[in-house]
């Protein structure tokens, strides 16, 4: 890298900052906060923390010696060494063949970044002007963000990721240094005279931020169903790319307007609200993710701008080793130990800025939010899981199509779904009696369905019954992800207590003398209803069948199992189809009339006695 | 969007209309893609969590603290507010805007899954206090401008105020009261639904409002006064009979249920009698016209389906759900759409009225069909079977066809 004459374009100017902003950060994000630690994870085994230190201890030993060794005169040549360390180290990390290795390596990928980063932020003022600061480092962040979630680059293989990482680095060294404002070789603006305490304010406001970024990144990272719904699909990558840009770009144009604590408060904001969404302390209308994505954008500029436009080189070592290197080692330490971000922690850090900021009233609200919500999200926390599946049932909204309550006087309600239970007002605060039924009762489901069937009908509901309306709640059984599970769990307690009494009600139930329905039409219902398991010939292979832990008989040529023979046997079939088979995940099909029910035990008796599939009615032939 | 009074509306008209218009807009397209997802469920999968149980409430609530609520909060504006008092549009701006505020963020708790598990009562956690503090801020613009105008009202105008702001000042703390997950009103043991009496005691407070209504909104009695005693008396009867009807959980089959309720009956002919004591502008006339058609509806099948036989076949159906859209979509819109033309100062055209009329009338049809077919099929319905298919595929054009209507609704009341 080479310093350009006195009065270059102050465009080109900006554009390489923003260009060696972004190589930078595109270094720092897919390389060494990703893809480093994915190559050396394996080969560290248990000493990954370790390497983790030495990283971080390199580069708040690059950030010292940077502050000490940086003139403006030299920033060029400083960078460009910078840039060809980062290159070096990064070419070098699929090869770490064990800790050793993998510890100096670390320790090289923090010198040289921890340099480059103090280098690239005490010489960006006079590099690109004041003017126009905050753009140029939002452009560059942006960029890096956005780049680094193009779905392509993202999905990459951390070996690539990393020569990749190298390639950018070895590219930027030999951009043209910018000399925008006209100064000359060796003079330098000096920066606004700043005291103490505001240093040490803005510096406690980027190492809370950090903190709680790097704990949830690392969440979000190590979590599948929180990774999937943020960076699961190319559109989601896509996103988090558009928003990342457009937050940073807002960032910067706001920070040159002298809005940077705005940008912080917006930034606290996000993260908090995500961090919290993540602990399930609270729930947004949009994945966690998302808010996280734009929070990390708004803070990740000024952590830029800020030691770039008021201070020198020992300024910026000091905010980018104890907010970032530091507060990046508690962040990822704190998810590595408690495998959340604690509401806690969330509050105090919201505190901790607020008072920086000023806003004492702000940190006090604070407080109460601290005693008052987070006790009570601990209780949720604590509850058990049927408790907890209530929450579920009643955040999902179960309640606007399915009721929990029977109607003494209706012998309809009652056979389906029953038995009635106490008259009256029912239990539970508050209580859920519904008042629609897209679907059907569920106050005694618990003693009609196994537990595994309301999972996967939770999961799947149109892979059991091609017409449901049943929205699919899959979300709920990501992984790391425990309200599917609470739910099911809550739905097996519905009416548990009467099992008993519903097969003393099933076993006294016999159809009505009816003819049943036509075989086509039997064979129609067969097939919307009982061949999703069954399979279309009764040779239990439908496609839900290798999802039972207890598979559907071939009936073909067999005994059944549940039938006795005899005269008999098509009400005790029908009985079957109607009430399900207790404890198995053969479920009934309450709401079936006699007819109906008549008729697909008659075909699912001549699926058992067809010898041949020609043999079947409405078979082709 | 002109001044209120600008062409004759009442102070604070132009906001009420505006945001309860806004809120008919946004609720009819939530209700439209609830009805898609009736159709097409797999539809809602791609915005999951989002699913149509978080989206329900949002439909429900935005039609009712939104849409229903907003012009009666307009009518209290209206009455209240010093007409005089140069920052009065302002203050009726901030005081449906704190309201507005309010449901929306309501809104995000719905869809963020924070919700009390009590339908129309469903302020939960972080969303309880927000309706009750916006309607502290209405009240305290209320209050204001009374206060500002004490001297230039009569002394009976002034004691009515006062009286109103009394009984206003308690409404808040009663709805944070109700979202409590512990309160929860007496049930019918054989029908899981309203009792006889607290359904005869909620309408009697609607009709209550209603009547007083052309008052609120400075209505000359054309009739003069003779009507307001005899409409009165009956109203006080009302009272006295739900207070001897019984308590508690209590059946539709007890005889004294049937009865309380069908005392709702006097009120086919009464409330729109009341009403025609009043100089509507002529721009209101054909909503209060449907307004009466939709009334005798809701009241005689209100009445009907709460009947032992008949309530065993209706209650979880679709049918109750089409006499909540004929309430609602049908009587309520109908009478608001009178409203709106009193605090505007501004009529419709009547393509709008017949838009959303039609649209009504097919809606509600439809749902009385669904739950005939509910009845007759139920496992044919619950398959999502080609008959209540069609059915709902035909509610869903008839919700496009009101949420457009609603949106030039709102576009000619408030861009003109």
């Amino acid at each position: 890298m080479k310093p350009e004459k006195d009065g270059s374009r102050p465009v080109v100017a900006w554009v390489v900052g923003a260009a060696l902003v972004a190589a930078t950060y595109i270094y720092f994000l897919i390389f060494a906060e990703f893809a480093f630690l994915e190559l050396v994870r394996d080969v560290a085994g248990p000493r990954l923390r370790a390497v983790m230190a030495l990283l971080g201890g390199g580069g708040v030993a690059g950030a010292w010696a940077a502050a000490r060794v940086f003139r403006t005169a030299r920033a060029a040549t400083l960078l460009a060494r910078g840039l060809q360390g980062c290159a070096g180290a990064a070419m070098l990390a699929p090869f770490a063949g064990g800790p050793v290795a993998a510890g100096a390596i670390a320790a090289a990928v923090g010198l040289a970044l921890g340099w480059t980063t103090v280098v690239l932020a005490a010489a960006l003022r006079n590099g690109v002007g004041g003017r126009r600061l905050g753009l140029c480092v939002g452009a560059g962040t942006g960029t890096a963000y956005a780049a680094c979630n193009v779905p392509a680059l993202f999905a990459a293989g951390p070996a690539t990721q990393a020569l990749l990482a190298a390639g950018i680095a070895i590219l930027a060294s030999v951009l043209p240094w910018p000399r925008a404002n006209g100064s000359t070789e060796g003079s330098e603006t000096p920066p606004p005279r700043v005291n103490q305490a505001h240093v040490l304010a803005w510096l406690a406001m980027f190492l809370a931020l950090v903190w709680m970024d790097s704990a949830a990144f690392y969440i979000i990272q190590h979590t599948s169903g929180l990774r999937a719904v943020t960076w699961g699909t190319p559109g989601l990558l896509w996103t988090n790319a558009a928003v990342h840009l457009g937050a940073a770009l807002l960032a910067g144009a706001v920070l040159d307007r002298g809005g940077r604590r705005a940008v912080i408060a917006g930034a606290t904001a996000l993260l908090g609200l995500g961090s919290l969404a993540l602990a399930e302390v609270v729930r947004l209308p949009l994945p966690a993710g998302w808010w996280y994505t734009a929070g990390v954008s708004l803070y990740s500029v000024a952590l830029v701008e800020y030691p770039a436009r008021t201070g020198g080189a020992g300024r910026a070592a000091l905010v980018f080793a104890v907010a970032g290197w530091i507060g990046s080692a508690l962040g990822i330490g704190m998810a590595l130990d408690l495998h959340r971000v604690p509401a806690t922690f969330v509050f105090a850090a919201s505190g901790v800025i607020l008072l920086a900021l000023g806003r004492v009233r702000g940190a006090v609200a604070l407080l109460v939010g601290l005693f008052v919500l987070v006790p009570a999200g601990q209780a949720a926390e604590d509850a058990d899981a049927v408790l907890r599946g209530r929450e579920v049932y009643i955040a999902e909204g179960c309640i606007h199509c399915h009721s929990q309550y029977l109607r003494p006087r209706v012998a309809a309600d009652v056979e389906r779904w029953g038995p009635a239970g106490a008259r009256g007002t029912p239990a539970g605060d508050p209580p859920l009696p519904g008042n629609r039924r897209q679907g059907p009762d569920l106050s005694r489901v618990g003693n009609r369905r196994a537990p595994e069937w309301n999972r996967l009908h939770l999961i799947a509901p149109r892979a059991f019954l091609a017409g449901s309306r049943m929205p699919s709640y899959a979300h709920l059984f990501a992984a790391g992800d425990q309200r599917g599970e609470d739910l099911v769990a809550y739905l097996t307690s519905l009416g548990e207590d009467t099992t008993g009494e519903r097969a003393r009600m099933a076993a006294a139930w016999q159809p009505a003398d009816v003819a049943p329905v036509a075989p086509a039409e039997a064979r129609r219902l067969f097939t919307l209803r009982c061949a999703p398991c069954h399979g279309n010939d009764g040779c239990g292979d439908g496609p839900l069948a290798v999802r039972l832990t207890v598979p559907p008989p071939a009936w073909r040529g067999t005994a059944w199992r549940h039938v006795p023979p005899g005269p008999e046997a098509e009400a005790a079939l029908a009985r079957i189809i109607k009430f399900g088979l207790p404890g198995l995940p053969m479920a009934g099909h309450e709401a079936l009339g006699d007819a109906a029910l008549r008729g697909l035990a008659r075909h699912a008796e001549t699926l058992r006695q067809a010898p041949d599939l020609a043999s079947l009615p409405g078979a082709p032939r | 969007m002109n001044g209120a009074g600008a062409n004759g509306g009442r102070p604070g008209g132009g906001a009420a209309a505006a945001h309860s218009l806004g809120w008919l807009v946004a609720a009819n397209a939530v209700g439209v893609w609830l009805a898609v997802l009736l159709v097409w469920p797999g539809a809602g999968d791609a915005l999951a969590p989002l699913t149509f149980g978080r989206w329900a409430p949002v439909h429900l609530n935005g039609q009712l603290y939104g849409w229903c609520a907003l012009p009666l909060v307009g009518a209290l504006l209206a009455w209240f507010l010093d007409p005089r008092h140069p920052s009065a549009e302002r203050h009726a701006a901030l005081a449906v805007g704190a309201w507005s505020l309010a449901l929306f963020l309501g809104c995000l708790a719905w869809l963020g899954g924070v919700a009390s598990g009590k339908p129309f009562v469903d302020w939960h956690g972080w969303s309880r206090p927000l309706l009750p503090a916006a309607m502290h801020v209405l009240w305290a613009f209320l209050a204001a401008h009374t206060w500002w105008r004490r001297r230039r009202l009569s002394r009976v105008g002034l004691a009515a105020r006062l009286a109103v702001l009394g009984l206003l000042l308690a409404v808040p703390s009663a709805l944070y009261w109700a979202s409590d997950r512990s309160v929860y009103p007496a049930v019918n043991p054989d029908s899981g639904g309203a009792t006889g009496t607290a359904l005869l005691g909620s309408t009697l407070a609607l009709v209550g409002i209603y009547l007083a209504l052309p008052a609120m909104l400075g209505l000359a009695p054309h009739a003069g006064s003779r009507r307001v005693a005899p409409v009165l008396g009956a109203w006080l009867v009302c009272w006295v009979i739900f207070g001897l009807a019984g308590k508690g959980d209590v059946s539709h089959h007890a005889r004294g249920q049937i009865a309380a309720l069908g005392a709702l009956l006097l009120w086919i002919p009464l409330l729109p009698w009341a009403w025609a004591g009043w100089a509507w502008p002529a721009g209101a006339r054909p909503w209060l016209r449907a307004a009466t058609f939709w009334w005798v509806l809701l009241v005689t099948s209100g009445w009907l389906s709460f009947l032992p036989g008949w309530s065993e076949r209706f209650k979880f159906t679709h049918v109750l759900v089409g006499h909540s859209h004929l309430a609602m979509a049908g009587f309520v819109a109908s009478v608001n759409g009178a409203v709106l033309v009193v605090l505007t100062g501004r009529a419709v055209g009547s393509g709008v009225f017949r838009a959303w009329q039609a649209g009504t009338v097919a809606l509600v049809g439809l749902m009385f069909a669904l739950g005939v077919v509910e009845h007759l099929d139920p496992a044919g319905f619950l398959g999502g079977d080609g008959v209540a298919r069609v059915l709902l595929a035909l509610r869903l054009v008839a919700g496009i066809v009101l949420a457009v209507a609603s949106f030039r609704w709102w576009r000619e009341t408030c861009t003109r």
